[in-house]
């Protein structure tokens, strides 16, 4: 229950310095036609006047402009628990080579950022609306550019599908149902208030093994796209075959992903002979910028 | 090849291994070169240990039940035991010890580090401060484009994977 109401709290978030108040157990009773139509009125609304999120917006289409404000607070809180390594160069490099990539995804539009993050950990991050996240520990262990290319392309894939946006829908309709039986809440704003802060719980909590398959799959064709050799990452799923799984470096990573080798299998059997044909992609491993 | 050699060589000091050790994930020919139509010159079944001796593209040199030849990049995972890697190859890298540079800090024992844990993440409290940072870092479709073109990385057409099992249609639409 509690973990439920935390995921909301990303939604509400920024909503809860305003007044209003919601009743989840209302916002269950709206017959669907009417929810639908709130939903579009939401996203509808200009961006000066939306002072907060729809408290209906995780229930229905969600705007661009939404999912951006999700993904800020989950970047945000993040970077709470992990803060950006202290290097100009190294995070411009990173958004140069992700831009490029998500130039090649079916969300070109979205403002793309990414961010090397001050952790040993062996780990990658995608949050809705194009924030994308890879630790320190993961940045040294690369080889090339296109093993960069492919770890940011599986990312950018996650927030191409959706993947992380879908997961908090899911979660913020199991809490509404929850809510609605258990009572245990009376007003949502002070339970949401006591919860702010907890956006990055989701990446904790991990997608399911489909997501990250098929992340892997989208992955290497868009880096293979943005002219890349389309083995970079998974190279680096191999070197990640070879590491005990037991290292604390990837322990999260193991918590939320299936493992490295069930994800080589798998993106073997998708590739198959389809990538003999391509033509070879760069790697660049002289220009590849090394954190000193 | 120097850094080849400066890789095996810290695994050679830490598990005795004289080629990295990986384990086949399907049944495969092995090949006479990394190319889909050459010859087969063995076959490797599926869990059987392998030796990886070279990288070159999407293809392992690799030595199986007596046999060397080329297979697959995805058919063969690096690293030996079960699930994972053993630790002690893992340490020095097997597609790793061919394809990787040179990295001491590679070989330091990892074992007390306290990684980025659930709780971490749990109780992060918002950093507006270093979020600006992050979007002051962003760079605009245009200037990454100047960049891939300035470099001769030029983006190409290919087609999406189908997910394995699906029909077309139910295949990747990206």
């Amino acid at each position: 229950m509690k973990k439920a109401l935390s995921i909301l709290a990303i939604a509400f978030g920024m909503h809860a310095a305003s007044s209003a108040a919601f009743d989840l157990g209302k916002i269950l009773q709206l017959p669907e036609e009417n929810r639908q139509q709130k939903t579009e009125q939401a996203a509808q609304q200009p961006s000066s006047q939306a002072a907060g999120l729809s408290p209906l917006m995780l229930l229905g289409k969600t705007s661009v402009e939404d999912e951006v404000r999700i993904g800020r607070q989950v970047a945000g809180d993040l970077l709470g628990a992990a803060p950006l390594v202290k290097d100009a160069a190294l995070q411009r490099y990173v958004n140069t080579v992700g831009r490029w990539v998500a130039s090649q995804s079916n969300r070109k539009d979205l403002n793309w950022h990414f961010g090397v993050i001050e952790s040993e950990d062996i780990n990658a991050f995608a949050a809705p609306g194009g924030y994308i996240f890879l630790t320190k520990g993961l940045y040294k262990r690369l080889n090339n550019e296109a093993e960069l290319a492919g770890v940011l392309a599986h990312e950018i894939a996650h927030v191409s599908k959706k993947h992380h946006l879908d997961l908090l829908k899911k979660s913020a309709m199991i809490g509404t149902l929850a809510q609605s039986v258990s009572r245990e809440v009376k007003s949502g704003d002070q339970a949401v208030q006591n919860l702010i802060g907890n956006g990055a719980e989701m990446l904790a909590r991990g997608l399911d093994k489909e997501a990250e398959f098929e992340a892997d799959r989208i992955g290497a064709v868009f880096a293979a796209r943005a002219g890349y050799d389309p083995w970079g990452l998974p190279t680096v799923l191999q070197d990640m075959a070879t590491l005990n799984t037991k290292d604390n470096r990837l322990a999260l990573l193991y918590k939320t992903h299936p493992t490295a080798a069930d994800r080589l299998a798998r993106l073997g059997e998708a590739v198959g002979n389809r990538f003999d044909s391509l033509p070879t992609g760069k790697e660049f491993p002289d220009r590849f910028y090394r954190i000193k | 090849m120097k850094r080849v050699c400066g890789i095996l060589a810290l695994s050679l000091a830490s598990s005795l291994a004289l080629a990295a050790p990986g384990v086949a994930l399907k049944d495969e020919n092995i090949l006479s070169k990394p190319a889909a139509t050459s010859a087969a010159v063995g076959k490797m079944s599926k869990g059987m240990p392998v030796d990886i001796v070279a990288k070159q593209g999407g293809w392992l040199q690799v030595k199986a039940g007596g046999k060397q030849g080329w297979v697959r990049l995805l058919s063969v995972r690096a690293g030996s035991g079960g699930a994972g890697g053993n630790g002690l190859a893992g340490v020095a890298g097997v597609a790793g010890a061919v394809t990787q540079k040179s990295d001491p800090s590679r070989v330091v024992a990892v074992a007390g580090v306290r990684g980025l844990n659930e709780e971490d993440l749990k109780g992060a409290k918002f950093n507006a401060e270093e979020l600006a940072k992050l979007e002051g870092y962003a760079v605009s479709a245009s200037q990454a484009k100047a960049f891939a073109d300035k470099s001769g990385l030029k983006a190409a057409k290919i087609k999406a994977l189908p997910k394995p099992g699906a029909t077309a249609a139910e295949g990747d639409s990206l």
